[in-house]
């Protein structure tokens, strides 16, 4: 590409840099055909001076001359015309050559286009257009070949970015090392097995860290294997232990090689062995037991029995002997088998991959599809739960049953729930209608499923969780089939517990109590709620505290329905202190992009349309919600019942009345707190559960459950004064 | 009137005992094989007790159970599941289908005894 620069550039070195080198050359040349030149004119002006000075000749003058005059002056005309060519050959087409060159090599050293100017002599003409277009075609190439490299380098990156997530991802150690046993590379998974703290440190040796011998017989086996190189395997399996030996470790070994075929180093992957080897032991060891522990109480019980049946005339003392010994021999097998029953409850049962899943991400996948199968609605309530299962059999099997669940009973709707017990969890399918006979239930069992791995009926599925299924009558005309199934074995994603803060101080406001009441008659059980919870950058309303989080979920019929909720950040419009964030979690960064409360309380509002709302000490979230009465243009202007009243109603004596204590002291089992969506479902699992306590008591209504807030809070209030 | 006992259970070595025990503790018993004469035979006469194996020919012995539950004229029955299935969830499956007790094989004898004369007081009581 021409641009002013880089004539100008041309231009300034012209007659300089690039000139030097030829000037050099052509010094000798020049300068000996000028001095040549001028010698010749030199020795033309002597003969002419001598010619002239002999007058005597007359008109003979120039005949007189003699021949060597004459090749002198012959001579020095040719050297005189050979100078007047070599000024015309320089200026015409040496010059403009060396112009070419210069602009050529420019062009090839500055790796830019540059038109090449054309002053030459017409000899020339072709000169100058085919080094222009030889310019041209080697800047393409330069171009072609830098977006080639461009494009080469993404492709490399983007590959070089896919290998760094596998390799981080992958629940196997992986070290590379070289022959003489250097890490090269490592991955996360390989520090967690090796004990490593911090770094791995490159470049040091592997046996710091793992065990030397077997990897050692490991390597020398691939090293030299086979006579043939199509005989090596590459990969070699070994056993292996950390260098502290504490830890088992199954790996396999790969050798990398060169182009021809050298070993440069080896790949080692591997995999924590401790437990399965563990576990397989244990079963070994429980098997010999069992064997062992059977062995001599059946053979002195079969010797006693077979005497007894030969000697039918045995004496009667002598036949009390062997009774005793039948006696405790058979008391011996008996406790065998309890002891191998109690080994096999401890090993971890069953060998089928089972996972941590949440309840509720189960339902919705299984709701989802019965509504694309035109099956019955599938309702998840209740709170989520973790549990340990298959779960693409599971849905599977549970689309099964909620299909011939609607065929059986009639029934066009059903709920799911998931429900903590005390050795399981059960799912239980709740429908109004009657419940299934266990024939029926069998009958099931037997009944081919397809999609499953490995599983051939919804029998083979239960038995992979070591589940079974029942089906009875709750209340009239309302029964369940319940599923048991194992819990996640550790609470899964339990943030750190957040520091003790204090707690929320008690609101009272009658007038929050006291809002328009319609339905003031209505049946509580039949109503439909809103359970909602705040998380806030503050305990004070009045001074400045904003709204970070809300979260609520739909209580209908009594039912918390977990597909029905809402979650939203706040964007509050100030910095969230420090102290809250330990609470709650919620960052500046995270409400960032979140809508400020003026967007986010007009959506909760529709979320809360026709129902009563219910929160754990309403009146502190109701006073954020009011301050933003008149931003956001929506009141919040329902009944508001308030769960922390109607614990205080329910059991005034005792005295704590936060949130977790009243689940506890009404069996409500809780996990995942200080989230306002986790929070809200807790309130909505205790405010169900105070319901029927209220119920017990004698309150049906919602007018009698707004007299009951109000006389606890007049009570609160009291007690308070002393 | 002696309390009546429906032993239901396929193995005849286990009746046999079964049997025994029930008379020597001065009940009128009664045997069957089967899901089938199970439910004749509770039909023909709801009996006060009934010890219920569940791995029996023809019928799920639980199915018997929510049979017995479901009839009226044996609201007064008690049941006792009497089985080689230990596992805990076929425990709480039978409890919840209306089992009084589960007790698994092998047993005591003279805890099952114990047991049976417990259920029949308190059902009298």
């Amino acid at each position: 590409m021409c641009d002013s620069f880089s004539l100008r550039a041309m231009a300034e070195i012209d007659d300089q840099a690039w000139r030097k080198p030829e000037r050099l050359h052509a010094r000798p040349l020049w300068i000996t055909l000028i001095a040549a030149g001028c010698l010749g004119l030199a020795v033309l002006f002597v003969i002419v001076m001598l010619a002239l000075e002999t007058p005597e000749v007359d008109g003979a003058g120039l005949a007189a001359l003699s021949w060597s005059e004459l090749i002198a002056a012959g001579v020095t005309g040719f050297l005189v015309a050979l100078l007047v060519v070599a000024l015309i050959l320089r200026a015409q087409i040496v010059s403009p050559l060396r112009r070419l060159a210069a602009e050529a090599r420019f062009v090839a050293e500055a790796r830019s286009e540059h038109a090449l100017s054309a002053r030459a002599h017409p000899w020339l003409a072709p000169l100058p257009a085919a080094l222009g277009r030889l310019g041209a075609a080697l800047a393409q190439e330069r171009d072609q070949g830098a977006t080639a490299i461009a494009a080469a380098t993404v492709r490399l990156e983007e590959q070089k970015r896919r290998l760094e997530t596998i390799l981080r991802d992958l629940s196997e150690g992986v070290l590379i090392c070289t022959l003489d046993h250097r890490v090269l590379l490592y991955n996360q998974a390989a520090l967690g097995l090796l004990h490593v703290a911090g770094e791995l440190g490159l470049g040091r040796s592997l046996f710091n860290l793992i065990a030397r011998e077997p990897v050692l017989h490991a390597l020398e086996r691939m090293l030299h294997a086979g006579p043939a190189p199509g005989d090596r395997s590459d990969v070699c399996a070994l056993v292996c232990a950390t260098a502290d030996a504490t830890r088992l470790l199954l790996g396999r070994l790969s050798l990398t090689r060169e182009e021809s075929g050298r070993a440069t180093g080896y790949v080692l992957t591997i995999a924590d062995a401790t437990r399965e080897v563990a576990e397989l032991e244990a079963r070994d060891r429980l098997l010999r037991q069992l064997g062992d522990g059977l062995r001599r109480p059946i053979a002195n019980l079969h010797a006693a029995a077979e005497t007894l049946a030969a000697f039918p005339e045995m004496e009667a003392a002598r036949r009390t002997e062997f009774d005793g010994v039948i006696q405790r021999e058979s008391a011996a097998l008996v406790a065998g088998l309890e002891a191998f029953d109690r080994g096999a409850r401890d090993l971890e049962g069953g060998h089928w991959p089972l996972a941590d899943v949440l309840s509720l991400d189960v339902f919705r996948i299984l709701a989802k599809r019965s509504a694309d199968a035109g099956g019955p609605e599938i309702t998840p309530v209740g709170l989520p739960r973790w549990l340990h299962v298959d779960s693409h059999s599971l849905v599977i099997a549970l689309q099964r049953l909620s299909e011939r669940i609607a065929i059986q009973a009639g029934a066009r709707a059903v709920d799911i729930e998931a429900v903590a017990g005390e050795h399981a969890t059960y799912l239980d399918f709740v429908w109004a209608g009657e419940p299934i006979g266990a024939a029926i239930l069998d009958r099931w069992l037997g009944e081919a499923l397809t999609g499953a791995l490995g599983a051939a009926t919804l029998g083979d599925v239960l038995q992979r969780h070591g589940s079974t299924i029942w089906s009875r009558a709750t209340a009239p005309r309302r029964a369940v089939l319940r599923m048991p199934v194992s819990a996640a074995r550790e609470a899964s994603t339990s943030a750190t517990p957040a520091p003790a803060l204090p707690p929320r101080p008690e609101f009272y406001d009658f007038a929050l109590l006291g809002a328009a009441m319609e339905n003031a008659d209505a049946a509580l059980q039949a109503m439909t709620f809103v359970v909602f919870d705040t998380e806030t950058t503050g305990l004070k309303p009045s001074e400045g505290d904003e709204i970070v989080s809300i979260g609520a979920v739909r209580v209908v019929n009594g039912r918390i329905l977990t597909g029905e909720t809402f979650s939203r950040l706040v964007n509050p419009g100030r910095a969230i202190p420090a102290g809250s964030i330990r609470f709650h979690g919620i960052t500046d960064a995270m409400v960032a992009d979140a809508p400020p409360a003026s967007i986010a309380l007009p959506q909760l509002r529709s979320f809360c349309e026709g129902a009563v709302l219910v929160a754990h000490n309403a009146a502190f979230d109701l006073t954020f919600l009011k301050m933003k009465e008149h931003e956001s243009g929506v009141r919040f202007d329902m009944p508001v019942l308030d769960t922390l009243l109607i614990s205080l109603f329910l059991h005034p004596d005792l005295g704590d009345h936060d949130l977790d204590a009243i689940a506890a002291r009404v069996g409500v089992q809780i996990t995942g707190r200080h989230t306002a969506l986790g929070d809200a479902m807790a309130t909505a699992a205790v405010f169900v559960r105070l319901l029927v306590l209220l119920q017990q008591r004698g309150i049906t209504t919602l007018e009698g459950l707004m007299n009951a807030s109000r006389m606890a809070l007049d009570l609160r209030a009291r007690a308070r004064q002393f | 009137m002696p309390a009546s006992v429906l032993v239901v259970d396929d193995e005849p070595n286990i009746v046999l005992s079964l049997e025994f025990l029930m008379r020597q503790a001065g009940f009128d018993v009664r045997t069957a094989r089967d899901g089938d004469a199970a439910l004749a035979a509770i039909a023909q006469r709801p009996p006060d007790l009934v010890l219920l194996d569940l791995m029996i020919p023809g019928r799920d012995g639980y199915e018997i159970c929510q049979a017995i539950r479901s009839d009226p004229a044996c609201a007064r029955t008690r049941i006792v599941m009497l089985t080689a299935r230990s596992r805990e969830v076929e425990r709480e499956k039978g409890l919840a289908l209306g089992a009084d007790d589960y007790i698994t094989k092998p047993f005591s004898t003279r805890d099952l005894v114990e047991r049976v004369r417990q259920l029949l007081a308190a059902r009298d009581g």
